[in-house]
């Protein structure tokens, strides 16, 4: 197979037709499992910052037991099925018309709307995950690319602290968090009621009714979820979860529990962290 | 405004608004005529008055608007057309009801998911090339005799009987927002079987709609139509198969024939699903 990428762009139409159904199948499931589940997993844990710093940093030392795996992690089950997704999700939207000006049908706007929030949260994701965790681990472009434009602010070992001075400051990024996370929430819920009709799962007009309530408070849930992760990080006190952090993390590293590693803990000068450990 | 008609006032009149094309490829442009007015007339008798008296509203002559149409009671599916900005049946569109909803005008459309032939004709070839896709009937043609077919349930009867109940008018394509027109033109050095030939496999490779899909659960129901299943599932995982659908369901909303076309996709969408992990895990 050698193929260069730019000819790929133009050889990828027979391929994707060859295998349409697979592929739409495929992007169907990504959308629940895993994009959909780990998003559900990542509100809940973001949430539970309104627990307090200490539960916050407890359930991200959890995730970064994994270690070195991490990145792979990350990478197989969460940022490729994410792009997977995303990307076909473009061209899925290519092959649609808006034509709710003739039919404004209440299935008819769930579609539209449908694809206007897949692409909100397609950008929302790539922007989120950039001014989070700056996409790649290397240091040479985390400490040129990232941090110089705002990005790559969480520190999985200062967590709550990080995350909190990062969603400070400003009611900008608070705002531009609200509209992503709505739209997500919206494709999740929505999507999952169309999955359940192109797998089949729910056929009949009553049945897809009642699917329809399932999938809308779940859809609700989901939402109060989203908006409760981010009222939490807009509101740690974030000297307050210095200080619980640093003694999570000391403990941890004193009992061997944890290899010490500052790349994953917050910058002195932002969070004032030096200063608070010489008292 | 019907009741106003009813009295018997002298030469009521109302203007009808139809969107014309000569030919293919030619550029479609709107004409007005002016139409007496008599009590229960439809469309198809609006379109037969135009076609009495070809002028327009301001006094030209024209050539007769061009129109199809065949049964006269919504079965056929041929009148299919935008009237007043929903497709539907001509037949069925009574000019009482709808100079309520739009006193004094009445604007017509061609289907426009589909190749104009003439005005208000189009080729609804790619509706069928779809049936044609998935086998949509029974195969019962055969050197021999093979008796009858096994018995339906009642149950099964009632369940499907609306399935069959589809005249491919079209009106679920044309709403469709997964379903993009297409025209093609012949080629300067194409045999028309050569463009016929290209049409289909063009159609082939695009969406099939809703209609197509239907017929698939209808026939796959069937006691005898049953034995061609795995045809017609084929058909439905090929490209442009079932996979395209949207889940807007825009097509149950305006089937004027009222079937349940989101529940055939569904249960096409899992017979499909199982079908084609059968073919990867265990043939």
């Amino acid at each position: 197979m050698e193929r260069r990428p730019v000819a790929a762009s133009t050889d990828c139409r027979p391929f994707l037709a060859r295998n349409e159904f697979l592929i739409r199948r495929l992007h169907s499931l990504t959308g629940l499992i895993p994009v959909g589940a780990f998003m559900t997993v990542h509100l809940a844990t973001n949430a539970s910052v309104l627990d307090g710093p200490a539960t916050f940093q407890r359930a991200v030392y959890q995730i970064h037991s994994l270690g070195r795996l991490l990145p792979v992690v990350e990478w197989a089950f969460i940022f490729l099925p994410i792009l997977f997704h995303g990307l076909l999700g473009l061209v899925i939207i290519r092959g649609g018309m808006v034509n709710t000006g003739s039919y404004p049908l209440i299935g008819n706007i769930r579609y539209v709307l449908q694809r206007a929030t897949g692409v909100i949260a397609l950008v929302f994701i790539l922007c989120h995950v950039f001014h989070m965790h700056g996409w790649f681990h290397s240091e040479l472009w985390l400490e040129r690319v990232v941090e110089p434009l705002g990005g790559g602010r969480f520190r999985p070992f200062s967590a709550p602290s990080t995350l909190g001075a990062a969603m400070q400051g400003g009611l900008v990024i608070p705002a531009l968090y609200a509209v992503g996370l709505v739209a997500c929430v919206y494709h999740l819920a929505n999507g999952l009621w169309t999955m359940g009709i192109t797998w089949g799962v729910w056929a009949g007009p009553q049945a897809q009714r009642r699917a329809n309530w399932i999938c809308g408070t779940a859809g609700v849930v989901l939402g109060i979820l989203a908006l409760s992760a981010l009222y939490g990080a807009m509101t740690v006190d974030v000297p307050r979860a210095v200080e619980i952090e640093d003694a999570l993390y000391e403990a941890r590293v004193t009992a061997h529990k944890l290899a010490p590693n500052e790349r994953k803990r917050a910058d002195a000068e932002r969070t004032g962290r030096g200063g608070s450990r010489v008292e | 405004m019907a009741e106003n008609h009813r009295e018997g006032e002298a030469a009521k009149t109302f203007d009808v608004r139809i969107l014309r094309q000569a030919g293919p490829g030619q550029a479609s442009y709107w004409e007005r005529h002016r139409v007496s007015y008599e009590p229960d007339m439809n469309v198809i008798s609006v379109l037969q008055k135009i076609a009495a008296h070809p002028r327009t509203a301001d006094g030209q002559d024209v050539t007769p608007v061009a129109w199809d149409c065949n049964c006269l009671e919504e079965v056929c599916g041929s009148c299919t057309m935008v009237i007043n900005g929903r497709v539907r049946q001509a037949c069925s569109a009574l000019v009482d009801r709808l100079l309520e909803q739009h006193p004094d005008e009445i604007e017509l459309r061609p289907a426009s998911t589909f190749p104009v032939v003439r005005d208000l004709v189009v080729d609804r070839g790619r509706l069928f090339q779809a049936l044609k896709k998935v086998t949509a009937w029974v195969a019962v043609d055969g050197y021999y005799d093979r008796g009858e077919g096994p018995p339906q349930s009642q149950e099964e009867q009632e369940q499907l009987y609306p399935l069959s109940h589809c005249m491919s008018c079209g009106c679920c394509l044309e709403a469709c927002p997964q379903y993009a027109r297409v025209e093609l033109t012949r080629g300067v050095d194409e045999s028309p079987e050569e463009f016929v030939q290209r049409q289909a496999e063009t159609y082939d490779r695009l969406f099939l709609g809703p209609h197509a899909i239907s017929q698939v659960i209808l026939f796959n129901s069937h006691p005898t139509g049953r034995h061609m299943s795995s045809l017609r599932l084929d058909a439905l995982i090929a490209e442009g198969g079932i996979q395209l659908c949207g889940n807007a369901q825009n097509c149950v909303a305006v089937c004027p024939k009222d079937i349940p076309l989101t529940t055939s996709i569904a249960r096409a969408g899992r017979a499909a699903t199982v079908h084609a992990l059968r073919k990867w895990f265990d043939v």
